[in-house]
């Protein structure tokens, strides 16, 4: 069964030892040897071009094997062995950890390329390639990991470097406030992995606590101890996914690099939350009610956030919003227990998502850093090639035929009608048009009309080719990507669903021609009246419009962020405040005050009796003498 | 019956001595008590027929060792003023007397316990020179030499510490 | 009878004691504790006259000999004390307080 390797611990072990050796270079010569920025960046792409290597590596050995046992194993050591709970660090690699390392590997390596040209200038050159290395090991530890505790390595990990990444101009303190928000709002999701975990292993986890093994065991899991694992799981998934109610930080985390926005929270860190439901899909697939909360959850944050979407003047802040709207179509996609669908659309909006941050980051380097749409306009004369390839990024993100969104985001509204899930498929085609709008919204006031800002406009220049190479790559992604998954009634085999189902308990619905058309039916139409309406407003150029009522309200983010703080940071801060001022100096402090002062009397007390004469010593000796004699002359009678 | 009047005579000028000493404000009139008391208990020697121990207490101890007392009390040169105030004297004495009172009366218990024994003085081979001298030489001789050698450490010590010490600096 | 050259000596000794613990004058702290001495080398003779053995007489000289030995030391310390302080007061010497 399988096939145990020697390699796979290789994967994360490149981008890993890059950080350590960029970060050592970083922390002890940058002072001293000023090394070129080229230098950096040269051995920052070593780490993850090597692990695309070795990932294709493992996708060629998969393919040679029967789907009935394709999987590659590899136990690099043992991690712990307590009682019944024994972890090995160990990896597997089946069709969907696969799936992802390719996709993060390739747009990994990318964006690191990306960077070079980007972070130009930085005095902190060297420690943002190590943070970003860092990064891509440990999503890759995350995602190559062969047991829950394995893949809470990696998932703390990436938490860690989107903290490290998101406060990266530390100058500024909101950067750094923003990335304590999103280290903090994680770990609350964290909590829920984590005790997700523990109940898992309380139920089943006496026989191996590893992925192929819980597979194997779980039909002994109770209904209710099931439930609990899922929800508690998805927990987790909405810290680190940002879905309702912990999306708060994504937002907020645009304050980092653009690079850092692209790939952690567009492309890798954030799916990491759909790829966990994913390789739990043998206990999401037996509790029907909790993949109903999944989807719903998911569906209503994806509406929550293209409303936002729809209002913001921030580029960066649009594809924040954007790509939470998109991971809940995500999680819509694996809440109906279509698994595979979750995981294509993951697979193609890393690319135009990325390709997007990418795009948008090209724009923001030209006009040196102004990230307000209200300030630019008519840009695509002057950056053709960034224009060319975000209106591919855009047409993708739409759902566009024959774009690859088109095809990701049908095959989860079908399985939504397929299954029944009405609601659901209403809403997600009401949100597609939505998506539509305000993404078009961006890219016709920004690259169409006339300048708002004309000097600003005169300094803009096209990125250099580092930077545009990796966008046209991307571009060429976020084209083609759909036709590996082209559904039947397009003629085409299904590829990437039919690669994935070793890995995933799902279960394919059988539903009409007639539902089908349907779905196609409504998401192109709702494409269509999306990006006529926004043609309609913005397409010759429109003024920067002045927000009342509801739209004003939607501007502020329905004021969630002042909410949370009210409800729960202010009377967190107030109780730590009490306990710091009376309960701590009273309770805890006192009795350790209290127990030196008592030895200092005790000493104090003692100090009577050294007077210093040697006299008085003497009497000392005689008092002790004649004490004894007599007690010695009471035991003689 | 002689004897015991003679023990009586010695031991009350023993006892007076010794609270002479204890009492006298003066050191000088402490040391010439104390001497009485050391002339009494060479008696009492004497009535224990120990005849080269009553010679050696009247030589070595009221001869030497007194005599080196009382003349580095009179180098001294003590004023009335140098000697201290001592107010509390009497109270401090009654007080150690209670304090003492019952290792004394432990050391009178043992000594009830012992067998009684008669103290008639013996003339021959006991207590003479040659016998103390035999028995130093033969059975006690290490314990001699190492006195003799604790004697020329003192001596050495005792010329270190009171010596002139400007010639050093 | 013997025990009462015993019992005189447990007198002598205790009125020493007394005298070293009384008295602030260095001299005759000095010459209590030569008493008690004394009041030792009573014993060891009435002790050896009490088992006729001569081993007593030879400790007594030892103690008479240690006893000298001890004068002299003691004396040129106190020598040294008058020298530092020109007082004969024990309590003056009190650099131990504390």
């Amino acid at each position: 069964m399988g096939q145990s390797v020697n390699y796979l611990g290789l994967i994360p072990l490149f981008p890993l030892l890059g950080a350590v050796l960029i970060g050592l270079l970083h922390v002890f010569f940058s002072t001293k040897v000023k090394f070129s920025e080229k230098f950096y960046g040269i051995l920052a792409c070593v780490g993850p071009v090597l692990s695309f290597i070795l990932t294709l590596k493992v996708f060629i050995a998969l393919k040679a094997l029967p789907p009935a046992s394709r999987y590659l194993s590899h136990k690099a050591f043992t991690w712990f062995s307590v009682g019944d709970l024994h972890i090995d660090m160990g990896f597997l690699a089946d069709p969907l950890s696969c799936l992802m390392l390719l996709f993060v590997t390739l747009i990994g390596t990318l964006i690191h390329v990306y960077s070079i040209g980007y972070m130009g200038g930085d005095k902190n050159y060297g420690k943002f390639f190590a943070y970003m290395n860092l990064f891509l090991g440990s999503m890759l530890v995350l995602v190559l990991g062969d047991s829950p505790v394995v893949m809470f390595v990696g998932w703390e990990g990436v938490g860690l470097c989107s903290y490290l990444l998101i406060s990266f101009y530390s100058e500024d303190t909101s950067n750094v406030l923003a990335g304590n928000k999103a280290f903090i709002v994680n770990r609350i999701g964290d909590l829920g992995f984590v005790l997700g975990m523990a109940f898992l292993f309380w139920g089943i986890g006496a026989s191996g606590f590893d992925f192929l093994s819980l597979k194997a065991n779980v039909g002994n899991l109770t209904p209710a101890v099931a439930l609990a694992v899922c929800l508690l799981l998805f927990v987790g998934a909405t810290g680190k996914s940002a879905q309702i109610p912990l999306y708060v930080w994504l937002p907020d985390a645009m304050a980092g690099p653009t690079p850092v926005s692209a790939l952690i929270h567009a492309a890798t860190m954030v799916t990491a939350g759909v790829y966990m439901v994913a390789r739990f899909s043998f206990i999401y697939s037996t509790v029907e009610l909790a993949g109903n909360i999944v989807a719903w959850a998911g569906i209503l944050t994806a509406l929550l956030a293209a409303i936002f979407g729809m209002f913001q003047d921030d580029i960066k802040k649009v594809l924040a919003y954007s790509t939470v709207s998109q991971l809940g179509y995500m999680f819509a996609g694996v809440g109906v227990a279509a698994y595979s669908a979750g995981i294509f659309h993951v697979f193609t909006h890393a690319f135009f998502k990325a390709l997007l941050f990418l795009g948008a980051g090209s724009v923001i380097y030209a006009l040196h850093h102004q990230q307000n749409i209200w300030k630019m306009g008519g840009l695509k004369a002057k950056m053709p090639k960034t224009y060319l390839t975000m209106m591919i990024g855009a047409f993708a993100l739409a759902g566009c035929p024959p774009f690859s969104g088109f095809f990701s985001k049908d095959e989860i509204l079908y399985s939504a009608l397929a299954t029944g899930h009405y609601g659901i498929w209403m809403v997600g085609v009401l949100v597609a048009g939505m998506t539509a709008y305000y993404t078009f919204r961006m890219i016709f006031v920004v690259f169409h009309g006339t300048p708002r800002d004309q000097e600003a406009f005169d300094h803009a220049h096209e990125s250099p080719s580092v930077m545009t190479v990796p966008l046209i790559i991307l571009a060429v992604g976020a084209l083609f990507a759909g036709f590996l998954n082209l559904p039947a009634i397009f003629g085409g085999g299904q590829m990437v669903t039919h690669w994935l189902a070793p890995s995933l308990s799902e279960h394919h619905p059988h539903a009409s021609l007639f539902l089908e058309i349907l779905a196609i039916g409504a998401s192109v139409a709702a494409f269509a009246i999306g990006i006529k309406i926004a043609y309609s407003k913005f397409g010759q150029g429109a003024p920067e419009p002045e927000f009342k009522g509801f739209a004003e309200f939607a501007y502020h983010k329905f004021y969630v962020d002042e909410l949370y703080h009210a409800i729960i940071v202010q009377p967190y801060k107030a109780i730590g405040s009490i306990i710091w001022k009376t309960l701590e100096p009273n309770v805890t402090d006192s009795p350790v005050k209290a127990a030196s002062k008592l030895y200092m009397a005790i000493g104090t007390a003692f100090k009577i009796f050294q007077v210093g004469y040697v006299r008085i010593y003497a009497i000392y000796m005689i008092l002790g003498l004649s004490l004894m004699s007599l007690f010695l002359s009471q035991s003689l009678n | 019956m002689f004897a015991d009047g003679l023990f009586l005579g010695f031991a009350v000028l023993a006892v007076l001595g010794a609270a002479g000493l204890i009492l006298f404000r003066h050191p000088m009139n402490g040391a010439m008590s104390f001497v009485v008391t050391l002339i009494a208990l060479a008696g009492l020697y004497a009535l224990l027929s120990a005849k080269l121990i009553f010679a050696l207490q009247l030589i070595v101890y009221a001869g030497a060792i007194m005599s080196l007392i009382v003349f580095i009390i009179m180098f001294l040169n003590i004023q009335p003023s140098d000697l201290p105030k001592e107010e509390t004297k009497l109270l401090y004495i009654i007080g150690s007397l209670i304090a003492v009172f019952p290792i004394g009366m432990f050391l009178v218990k043992i000594v009830k316990s012992l067998p009684k024994s008669s103290t008639e003085i013996i003339g021959n081979n006991f207590g003479g020179v040659k016998q103390v001298g035999l028995l130093l030489f033969k059975d006690w001789l290490v314990p001699f030499e190492i006195v003799s050698i604790l004697l020329l450490v003192s001596l050495i010590g005792a010329v270190i510490l009171a010596g002139k010490r400007e010639a050093v600096k | 009878m013997i025990h009462n050259y015993l019992f005189l000596s447990i007198i002598l000794f205790c009125l020493g004691i007394v005298g070293v613990i009384s008295r602030r004058n260095v001299f005759t702290v000095f010459m209590s504790i030569e008493l008690m001495l004394n009041a030792a080398n009573l014993a060891f003779v009435a002790f050896s006259r009490i088992h006729q053995s001569m081993d007593g007489h030879v400790l007594a000289m030892m103690v008479m000999a240690v006893a000298a030995a001890e004068a002299a030391l003691a004396l040129a310390v106190v020598i040294l004390l008058h020298k530092h302080k020109s007082k004969l007061d024990t309590n003056v010497f009190s650099l131990l307080k504390g």
